[in-house]
């Protein structure tokens, strides 16, 4: 577990360039261990690299990124085993079975198969897939595939979780079972940095960075932001969409 | 490095393997299905065999046979001293037939000739033919024939054929070998490359990416999962071979099977690389014909290379079939140990480090984010 005091995510000034593409651009971020950081922006703002960047699965043109107190992707094999990534994609092996996907993440992760076992009943029940172990992940609905590429990112209890668009695709129901399980993960001391378009989900975490471009154009706790908002029309702004709407097109203003 | 993360992965491609019913059938049907079908080949025209030629008797009539025979663009002759023992010209000089003409073959042909049918004293001449390639077998002996044809008045000349593995070797006996670095090639290629692909396209490799599974150990996992599977390919084609046409298999079967993991590991290693040029499965399916095409055509498994145009022969050794062609042959057919094939056990070796080190360096690009 991360330590009171230790940063498990932080970046100061990273920037990621694809070519004369700036997908990352200068972006610095500290979130403290037991946080959930929320990454909030439109499609191509550059959450995806962002999170990317901290797995290890791409490296900074400049600046650096520090995955519990680690440098990334240089560190990467100090933290492997400490933290938990969940893609974009559904990312479980579709010609494998539900328990047959949890048994091979569990087993890359170094886990025995008496513990894999234990883990695979907690987390299917968690994720309402008990019934389904034995099934093939490419007969699963798209929420019941999202829900066990959740479960093989938690399968080895991991202190940090990086999850990109987790709740994409969910109905509102299961996205709100999705943010229950994501509390008590917190609650519990893991630290989560997820990325949404869903801007109504910022409300959700305990901070939020706007990102629009590569950049943070705004970045505090969901009261923070309103706050700001408001300041700059001169009115209260409730919805999170709202402002997002109104800090965009300040931050468009300013440049 | 950890076994048990290499098990992993291996246990998972295979499991993966059992649970898709098409790949299954092809893995197993496939090999059966080749064997009969590509069973009954043809050949065509071959130049360029290396039969040595020693003549014990050095007269006029030998230089002209010997004359005939260079003329004949089926061999390259080269003049040999008398005195070596033609098993060994085949087995390590890399001859595939030993022409040897015995002191007072002239005297005998013309004697017979004179004296008729009444004489038992005949010309004699001794070859020892490789018959582990019976096309190129065929050939020497027709080309010997047509040149004994072309001397003139005298004989007949009694050719005495020594079969160098002690039976004759019928065409399907050195095809076998072929179909099993075939079949080993194609599924190990081609399933490595759709896998990864499949990785790549539904988000899982970059899961195991950030895993604490070794680039080794992936690669290691996909050898042994496939390395498995070319053994019950090996298994199923010479149960086949066996069973429906009676091949021969003159050597030792657990040198060929270590033969045939050898190149499925290569395979693997080459399925790896193609898949860095495809971001979809269907892209990887153009690479299939890749794979397929210059094995058939090139490695010497339909026809001998020697039957192959001269201007697309130097393809053929950069075919891996090829060398998996000739040490299997070597393995299977002549019943000798790998090493004594030196130019396939060669060959194979450095496709295997060829393709497994290059794999894994494409791996540690992908690893980094395929920037």
């Amino acid at each position: 577990m991360t330590g009171p005091c230790e940063s498990a995510f932080s970046a100061r000034d990273v920037t990621k360039t694809f070519g004369a593409f700036r997908a990352v651009d200068g972006v610095s971020i500290d979130v403290p261990a037991g946080e959930i950081y929320g990454l909030v922006g439109p499609s191509g703002a550059g959450k995806t690299t962002l999170i990317r960047l901290f797995c290890g699965l791409a490296a900074a043109t400049q600046g650096e990124a520090r995955l519990l107190g680690h440098a990334m992707p240089g560190d990467r094999r100090a933290v492997e085993g400490r933290f938990g990534y969940m893609p974009q994609e559904k990312a479980v092996y579709r010609d494998l079975s539900v328990g047959e996907n949890l048994l091979f993440f569990g087993q890359i992760y170094g886990m025995d198969r008496q513990c894999i076992a234990r883990r695979t009943t907690e987390i299917l029940s968690l994720m309402r897939l008990g019934d389904r172990v034995r099934q093939r992940a490419d007969s699963l609905s798209g929420g019941e595939r999202q829900r066990l590429s959740l479960a093989c990112a938690l399968l080895h209890e991991p202190d940090a979780l990086l999850l990109d668009e987790p709740t994409i695709g969910l109905d509102p129901a299961l996205r709100a079972q999705f943010w229950d399980h994501f509390h008590a993960l917190s609650k519990g001391g893991r630290t989560i940095l997820l990325s949404t378009h869903y801007l109504l989900e910022a409300e959700r975490c305990r901070r939020v960075g706007l990102m629009q471009a590569g950049r943070f154009i705004a970045e505090g706790t969901p009261a923070e932001l309103r706050s700001a908002a408001a300041g700059r029309v001169g009115r209260a702004v409730p919805d999170m969409e709202d402002v997002f709407l109104v800090l965009t097109a300040s931050s468009e203003g300013a440049s | 490095m950890s076994l048990r993360r290499i098990a992993a992965v291996a246990e998972r491609v295979l499991r993966q393997l059992r649970h898709d019913r098409r790949v299954l059938v092809f893995m197993l049907v496939l090999p059966a299905v080749a064997m009969i079908l590509f069973g009954y080949s043809f050949s065509g025209d071959i130049t360029g065999i290396r039969v040595a030629f020693v003549d014990g008797d050095d007269t006029d009539l030998t230089q002209t046979l010997r004359d005939h025979l260079r003329a004949d663009s089926a061999f390259r002759l080269a003049e040999l001293p008398v005195g070596q023992d033609p098993e060994q010209l085949l087995l390590e000089a890399g001859y595939q037939a030993v022409i040897r003409i015995p002191d007072k073959f002239t005297s005998l042909y013309y004697a017979h000739f004179a004296m008729g049918v009444a004489t038992s004293a005949q010309g004699r001449i001794d070859l020892t033919l490789d018959e582990s390639d019976p096309q190129i077998a065929a050939t020497v002996q027709k080309g010997l024939a047509d040149a004994l044809m072309d001397l003139g008045e005298g004989g007949p000349v009694d050719v005495q054929v020594k079969d160098l593995y002690g039976v004759e070797v019928r065409f399907i006996d050195s095809f076998a070998p072929a179909i099993m670095g075939l079949v080993v090639a194609l599924i190990s290629t081609v399933l490595t490359l759709l896998s990864i692909v499949r990785e790549k396209v539904d988000g899982t490799f970059a899961r195991v990416w950030v895993s604490p599974v070794r680039r080794a150990e992936f690669i290691l996992g996909y050898v042994v999962a496939f390395g498995a599977v070319a053994l019950v390919q090996s298994l199923v084609v010479l149960s086949v071979g066996k069973l429906v046409f009676g091949i021969l298999i003159n050597g030792s079967i657990a040198w060929a099977f270590l033969c045939v993991i050898l190149f499925a590991v290569g395979s693997v290693g080459l399925g790896t690389l193609l898949s860095a040029l495809a971001q979809t499965e269907s892209q990887a399916v153009v690479f299939f014909p890749l794979v397929i095409v210059p094995s058939v055509l090139l490695s010497g498994m339909m026809w001998p290379i020697q039957a192959i145009p001269p201007l697309l022969r130097p393809l053929s050794y950069l075919v891996p079939l090829t060398y998996s062609n000739r040490l299997l042959r070597a393995v299977m057919v002549k019943g000798l140990a790998p090493w004594q094939e030196p130019v396939g056990l060669a060959g194979l070796l450095g496709f295997v480090v060829l393709t497994i080190v290059a794999a894994s360096l494409i791996l540690r690009q992908r690893a980094r984010g395929a920037e």
